[in-house]
């Protein structure tokens, strides 16, 4: 299994490399205002597709943050199940913020060379913004609670109460007619089947291509996260809501001072 | 909703509102607010007229930032004074977020309508639909208070909590402010009226939508 992934690992990276070739070779595009910037999109496309999807994913384990399921765990095995769907929370919501922030930065790109100036307050623009922010307060409140179940409970319910401004920010007023009247954006570019020929076989080669790169950095960060709270629990470091999560059978070890040596202190 | 229900929802606003009335503060911040943002804005827009976009456009920050000033402090009083273990002793997390939620309400249209009659009345804005401007009022009041509360009770054990409140909260409300001034621009002439009526459609469905959600996720934080 190690070899396919040492195998898997170089090849991922020369299919990445091919396909960014490829963006560039393909024919221009027509009805830009410059369409060899156009390609602009093979990166903006995918990006605000799996900010999406990572801020879906980010609810999704939020919502399994609260969702009671009966195992038989006891309050510190359930409390130690809740963090580790926070830490997933948490890996999705900052890769999420992470392809939030690129997609900012290709639509901000998009809009000098095309529309001819930085920022349009175009509706499709501003709600990108909206869910930036939302992923800002997301971060805000989580620094905000040192112990890791408040932590969990405040920010996971933060997240879920995101869920309606974001579905209709992104989902449905965007597609409003009056707002598609008189947005530069365009939407529903994939459903309409306006991405013919090689332009359309480099955007769902490249949205692959990042998807994998996505789940394997998510699998990395949350990882990194399950093995500390591991440890800490093994090691009787975890504290949840003031109280030690040490497994029991463990003994912690206490320093006592020796009597001889606190009698010569005291003299 | 059986009489305990009832009984307790009751009791919850009624505490808010005695509180309310014994100090005033909410009540004299959000006022003092609305009258300093109207005169300011009416300052600034001496001798000039104002289309139905832009006096919707203020109208509505100011709406939004007056809330925030007022309703979260519903729930951060609460940890202050250090009253809200007997909170949580006394009553049902729903019949909390209902009371806490009624009573932000009623705080939020009394202070939306002072602000927007005042914003009227003194730069002169005529309303040509006075029933949507009276729907896109309430209607946002509605979303802005429910969803205020919910924030004010996020933050309400967190250490910067009177600032992080509003951090959290604009962003969630954006949409709603977005809405609202849609269906108040059409009401004070601005724009197309089925798009103004469509926007207060939308904006009563999200009143719905965030009103329900609010105390099911209160009730996951309370214990907390």
């Amino acid at each position: 299994m190690e070899k396919l992934k040492n195998l898997l690992r170089p090849l991922f990276f020369v299919a990445f490399s091919i396909v960014t070739v490829w963006t560039y070779i393909v024919p221009d595009a027509k009805g830009f205002q410059y369409p060899a910037m156009a390609r602009i999109f093979f990166w903006h496309f995918p990006c605000s597709i799996l900010l999406l999807a990572f801020m879906f994913t980010g609810i999704y384990f939020s919502f399994r943050v609260f969702k009671r399921v009966d195992r038989g765990f006891t309050s510190v095995e359930s409390a130690i199940e809740k963090m580790q769907w926070d830490s997933r929370a948490e890996a999705a919501m900052e890769l999420g913020f992470i392809w939030a922030i690129l997609t900012m930065v290709t639509g901000i790109l998009f809009s000098l060379v095309q529309w001819g100036a930085w920022w349009q307050w175009d509706p499709r623009q501003t709600s990108f913004l909206i869910a930036l922010l939302i992923y800002g307060g997301y971060f805000a409140l989580r620094n905000s609670f040192p112990d890791p179940e408040k932590r969990a409970h405040f920010s996971g319910a933060y997240c879920l109460a995101s869920a309606l401004p974001i579905f209709f920010l992104v989902l449905v007023y965007p597609r409003l007619p009056q707002v598609q009247a008189v947005s530069f954006h365009p939407t529903n570019t994939i459903m309409q089947g306006q991405l013919k020929g090689q332009y359309g076989y480099v955007t769902i080669t490249m949205l692959v291509l990042m998807s994998i790169l996505s789940v394997w950095l998510y699998r990395l960060r949350t990882r990194v996260v399950l093995h500390e709270i591991a440890l800490d629990y093994k090691n009787g470091n975890l504290e949840i809501s003031g109280r030690s999560a040490t497994p029991s059978g463990v003994v912690r070890p206490v320093s006592v001072p020796d009597e001889n040596e606190s009698a010569t202190e005291r003299n | 909703m059986n009489s305990s229900w009832q009984r307790e929802i009751k009791a919850v606003f009624l505490k808010e509102l005695n509180s309310e009335l014994r100090t005033k503060s909410g009540l004299i911040t959000a006022s003092l607010f609305s009258v300093v943002t109207v005169v300011a804005l009416a300052y600034a827009a001496y001798n000039t007229s104002l289309s139905g976009t832009i006096a919707a456009g203020l109208i509505w920050v100011s709406i939004l930032f007056a809330t925030i000033v007022s309703i979260p402090r519903i729930f951060l009083i609460e940890e202050e004074l250090g009253t809200m273990d007997i909170l949580r002793l006394t009553a049902r997390p729903h019949s909390i977020f209902w009371g806490k939620s009624l009573f932000s309400l009623a705080q939020s249209i009394v202070t939306a309508f002072l602000l927007a009659g005042m914003f009227v009345a003194f730069v002169g804005q005529r309303i040509y639909d006075p029933t949507l401007f009276l729907v896109s009022i309430f209607g946002g009041s509605v979303c802005l208070s429910s969803a205020v509360t919910l924030c004010g009770s996020l933050v309400a054990q967190a250490a910067n909590r009177s600032a992080l409140a509003a951090a959290i909260a604009v962003p969630l409300l954006l949409p709603v402010v977005t809405m609202a001034v849609g269906a108040t621009r059409g009401s004070l002439g601005a724009g197309f009226h089925q798009q103004a009526v469509n926007c207060a459609l939308g904006l009563i469905a999200y009143a719905i939508a965030s009103q329900a959600i609010g105390p099911g996720l209160f009730a996951l934080v309370w214990k907390s």
